[in-house]
């Protein structure tokens, strides 16, 4: 017979307000099988959970229910004081009286009389719970880290620095990302390669750190502690080992026309290139797609000239399985493009900013390679259209941004602090110049970031009008802005030598594809999903998968170096253990009644049904049957609900429990 | 959808069109007839209420569009509309009562009627572009307008309301200079072809279209434009009948003919300026179509 303790919690008054609960707890008490049953005001708090060992204890209870919020909220802390009184965690269940009673109802008497059934059903429930032991999966002690941003850069460097091996893949063909693109950086003013490119070199000569850049995610397997990553090392055409970097290839090579992408096509490069001049690794790669020898079959210079003979236009991709037990996410972001409109995207574009058309339109990115000392102009501010100085420069915020009639309607949050920055190398730069700024308003929450902003207005002498353009034309040499000063309600218009929009952030390309392939959630905008807004900020609802920087949402350098410092201390916490815990609660097969079919296998979402053969003692195979992989169970019930033979069965949900809980209503 | 060959219309003109914009009219009619498209006058057709209506009493101006729509249905067919003030009220009634069921029910009692929700509402840009498509209009050609550089005007009402299905893009519309292209006119870029000309401020702030009005005719001219060319009465009104006056202001000189859409396609297909109503022009077109030898 179980002695079955009933524990009711006031919440405050969040329950008691509602829930006659001192009735609840006499109600139940009277249940066959309970033994004990009581309420008190905070059942959560050391006190409350004191009086649950206790009662264990004392009452020498088998069982216990305590009724209080969702299981989402506490299961774990109950089911830990459970532990620690003696009992298996798994004997103890939650009844949701808050957020299925409490907070719904008005009346109370009905209200109460709903929570003496809720516990009913529970106590009818955890009689037939069983003793579950937790599940050891062992740990790979080695982590993944996707990006070779300054999120991925820290992660790598800080996992790598505790002592474990971290492979790191970036997309492109240096590492670096967009902060290696900025001029300097907001708060202070310190130059943004100055604070990078060491970290990058620190990376490439890291001992524990394995760098795969011009790399791409091909393959996720596994689960937390155990990830087979494939990774596809795409054909650089150039020798990694054999490359001395000494760059005579990128001067012969004939083609110089290519548009580059890193100075936000401003510039030119050859086929054969770096990306820029502190790239790490400092070896070329070949544009297929722009190279004439690809192309035609004619030319091949580069392999002539290189001394090392570390051209190879044969290479071809390579693909190599890694063995990690983390993955830390960090693919940043991109800048929503004004140059066309994107497409299958519900972002609309803006047409009235001329599309791209205006040559001395350009964003706020390319604005930084201008100012960028190692930049197209050396750090001159002139206009892409004749390379004059702009006297007269506007700059558009929230382009993008927080218009729900274009398809964002989240804030882009580091625009209003790099037009501040914008604002300012202007003025340094061009001293007899003017800049001005529409706004809709400033948003400078950081440490030093008010006071920043204001130095651009007091100090720098930006203008700010506060009111949105409503669209701008190219007149004669000039660019017209017509927009509107709502502070003094009337309407503006200002001739410009060029315009430049603070464009909203986005997620890079393809983020979704990745996001499927480790089998994480995202957002509407593709933003990756965090597991809790503010008690699990960089982890993911998939186990063993971490989240830093832009990849989650727009977030400017110090808070994606924090993040990325998190997210690498998330990942050294779980390789202090040699072992992993996991929760008991995974499917199970019943072998006997298994016919096979594998509809389990189809609607597994975590790809933790494998096959199983039965075997005769003459070992001839008698049938195949389906076997759950605990370590990859993610305790979902949806083989459970699927299996037509009534085969499979959750444990914590079995039918058995689910039929004893109906039975109680 | 109607078949290619026999493509026909029920036509609402709108009051400008038996008013101060009978050329547009006349060339309406005279070239879809040369283009084989019918278009049937809705009978007893009456005014949409243009822009007063729907500021004072929505239901109102909700309801005289219906009536009209449901008058039109009399003659079958999508309704062909050629002003675009009167294009923008039908077109916003027709998504208007399409998603909102308790609007429906108020026009359906004060019309005593109901609604007709099948047909579509189309500017004769549309038909032009799509129904006829712009192969088919090429076709028609007899004679190229090459040479004649032309800076499209949409104004504000074609391509808006933007929460309205639309004509074209908002903010990037194509389709006008698509259709000149077809005919063989040389289009400008130029940057006021979707500002508000004033519309029918046009006889209570007279100061306020002379103005704006004035920066479209400029940039028409500095773009290089031979003439302009509307598919709007009221545009018409503004950057025509007020070009002398708006000179006078500002002591500048345009002779810009204005044209409607109607009027240069129906050069195109060979019609003559008699059917076309070139005299009712304010700024004299004829110069200009002699010197380019469109004549």
């Amino acid at each position: 017979m179980s002695r079955i303790g009933v524990f009711i919690c006031h919440c405050g008054e969040n329950i008691s307000r509602t829930v006659d609960v001192e009735r609840v707890a006499a109600q139940v008490g009277t249940l066959p099988g309970v033994a004990f049953s009581t309420d008190y005001k905070y059942m959560c708090s050391d006190p409350g959970q004191g009086l649950l060992k206790k009662a264990i204890q004392e009452q020498r209870l088998s069982h216990v229910v305590v009724a209080a919020c969702s299981p989402r909220m506490h299961e774990k802390t109950f089911r830990k004081a459970v532990e620690s009184a003696g009992l298996n965690p798994f004997l103890c269940e939650m009844a949701n009286i808050r957020e299925h009673c409490s907070w719904v109802h008005e009346d109370r008497d009905e209200a109460t009389a709903k929570a003496i059934e809720i516990v009913g059903m529970m106590v009818e429930r955890v009689k037939k719970n069983r003793v579950l032991p937790t599940i050891t999966v062992p740990v790979t002690k080695r982590s993944l880290v996707i990006g070779g941003g300054i999120a991925g850069i820290q992660a790598a460097l800080d996992i790598a620095d505790a002592g474990h091996e971290v492979v790191l893949v970036e997309r492109e063909p240096s590492i670096g990302g967009h902060m290696a693109q900025l001029s300097e950086t907001f708060p202070t003013l310190d130059c943004s390669q100055c604070i990078m490119t060491p970290k990058m070199v620190d990376v490439a000569n890291h001992p524990k750190i394995t760098l795969y850049t011009y790399a791409e995610i091909e393959q996720v397997e596994g689960y937390i502690g155990n990830f087979q990553v494939t990774v596809r090392r795409k054909a650089r055409s150039v020798d990694e080992d054999k490359c001395t970097g000494c760059g005579i290839c990128m001067t012969k090579c004939p083609q110089k026309k290519i548009p580059n992408t890193f100075d936000r096509n401003l510039g030119m490069r050859p086929a054969i290139y770096v990306p820029f001049p502190q790239a790490v690794p400092n070896t070329p790669v070949i544009d297929r797609e722009n190279c004439t020898k690809f192309k035609t079959g004619k030319c091949g210079v580069c392999q002539k000239v290189c001394g090392p003979g570390a051209v190879d236009y044969e290479q071809e991709d390579r693909l190599i399985v890694e063995p990690v037990g983390a993955i830390v996410v960090a693919t940043g972001f991109d800048l929503y493009s004004i140059e066309e409109k994107p497409k299958g995207s519900a972002i609309k574009g803006y047409g009235e900013f001329g599309h791209g058309k205006i040559p001395d339109v350009i964003d706020g990115m390319t604005f930084e390679r201008l100012a960028s000392a190692s930049g197209p102009t050396g750090g001159k501010i002139l206009r892409p259209s004749d390379g004059r100085e702009p006297k007269q420069i506007v700059f558009i915020q929230c382009v993008g941004s927080r218009a729900r009639e274009k398809g964002i309607s989240y804030c882009s949050k580091i625009c209003c602090m790099y037009t501040a920055k914008h604002t300012m190398l202007y003025h340094h730069k061009v001293h007899d110049g003017q800049a001005y700024v529409f706004f809709m308003d400033a948003r400078t929450p950081g440490k030093s970031y008010d006071e920043f902003w204001r130095r651009s207005i007091e100090e720098e002498e930006a203008v700010y009008i506060r009111g949105m353009v409503s669209r701008l034309y190219q007149k004669g040499d000039k660019i017209v802005v017509m927009g509107s000063d709502i502070a003094v309600g009337v309407q503006v218009e200002i001739e410009a030598d060029m315009v430049v929009l603070a464009t909203a952030v986005q997620p890079q390309k393809g983020a979704d594809t990745l996001a499927q392939k480790l089998g994480i959630s995202y957002d509407k905008y593709h933003f990756y999903s965090e597991a809790h807004a503010k008690l699990r900020p960089v982890e993911c609802a998939t186990a063993g998968i971490y989240l830093a920087g832009a990849c989650q949402g727009p977030k400017d350098i110090p808070d994606t170096v924090s993040q990325a410092s998190a997210a690498a201390a998330k990942v050294m916490t779980l390789f202090a253990k040699d072992k992993l815990e996991r929760e008991p609660i995974v499917a199970r097969v019943r072998e006997a009644g298994c016919v096979g079919c594998f509809y389990c296998q189809k609607v597994c979402p975590y790809g933790a049904v494998e096959e199983k053969e039965i075997r005769d003692r003459q070992g001839n195979l008698v049938k195949v049957v389906a076997y759950v992989n605990p370590g990859v169970c993610g305790g979902c019930g949806t083989c459970q609900a699927t299996c037509p033979s009534k085969s499979v069965e959750l444990d914590g949900y079995t039918d058995e429990q689910i039929v004893a809980m109906i039975e109680a209503l | 959808m109607t078949s290619r060959n026999t493509l026909s219309y029920a036509y609402y003109p709108g009051c400008s069109l038996h008013a101060s914009a009978g050329e547009y009219d006349l060339s309406t009619r005279e070239l879809f007839r040369k283009l084989g498209i019918g278009l049937t006058e809705v009978p007893d057709w009456f005014c949409c209420g243009a822009t007063p209506a729907h500021n004072v009493d929505e239901l109102l101006s909700l309801s005289l569009c219906a009536k009209n729509m449901e008058l039109a249905e009399k003659v079958g067919g999508d309704l062909a509309v050629a002003c675009a003030a009167c294009f923008s009220r039908l077109k916003t009634t027709q998504h208007v009562l399409s998603e909102n069921d308790v609007k429906r029910k108020q026009v359906e009692k004060a019309i005593d009627a109901p609604v007709p929700m099948k047909g579509n509402v189309k500017h004769l840009l549309d038909i032009l572009a799509r129904d006829l498509g712009l192969d088919r209009l090429k076709q028609a050609v007899t004679k190229p307008l090459a040479g004649l550089k032309v800076a499209c005007y949409y104004g504000c009402l074609l391509t808006r309301p933007t929460d309205v299905p639309n004509l074209d893009c908002v903010e990037a519309p194509t389709i006008m200079e698509d259709v000149l292209k077809a005919v063989g006119a040389e289009t400008v870029a130029w940057s006021h072809r979707l500002e508000c000309c004033g519309a029918n401020f046009t006889l209570s702030r007279p100061g306020v279209v002379i103005q704006l009005s004035h920066a479209i005719l400029d940039s028409a001219k500095e773009a290089g434009a031979d003439c302009i060319m509307v598919a709007c009465p009221l545009c018409h009104g503004n950057l025509d009948i007020r070009q002398e006056e708006i000179e006078g202001v500002y002591d500048t000189r345009y002779a810009m003919p204005v044209f409607y859409i109607t009027q240069l396609v129906g050069l195109a297909t060979g019609l003559g300026a008699d059917k076309l109503g070139l005299d009712a022009l304010i700024v004299n077109p004829m110069p200009l179509l002699k010197e380019k030898q469109l004549l």
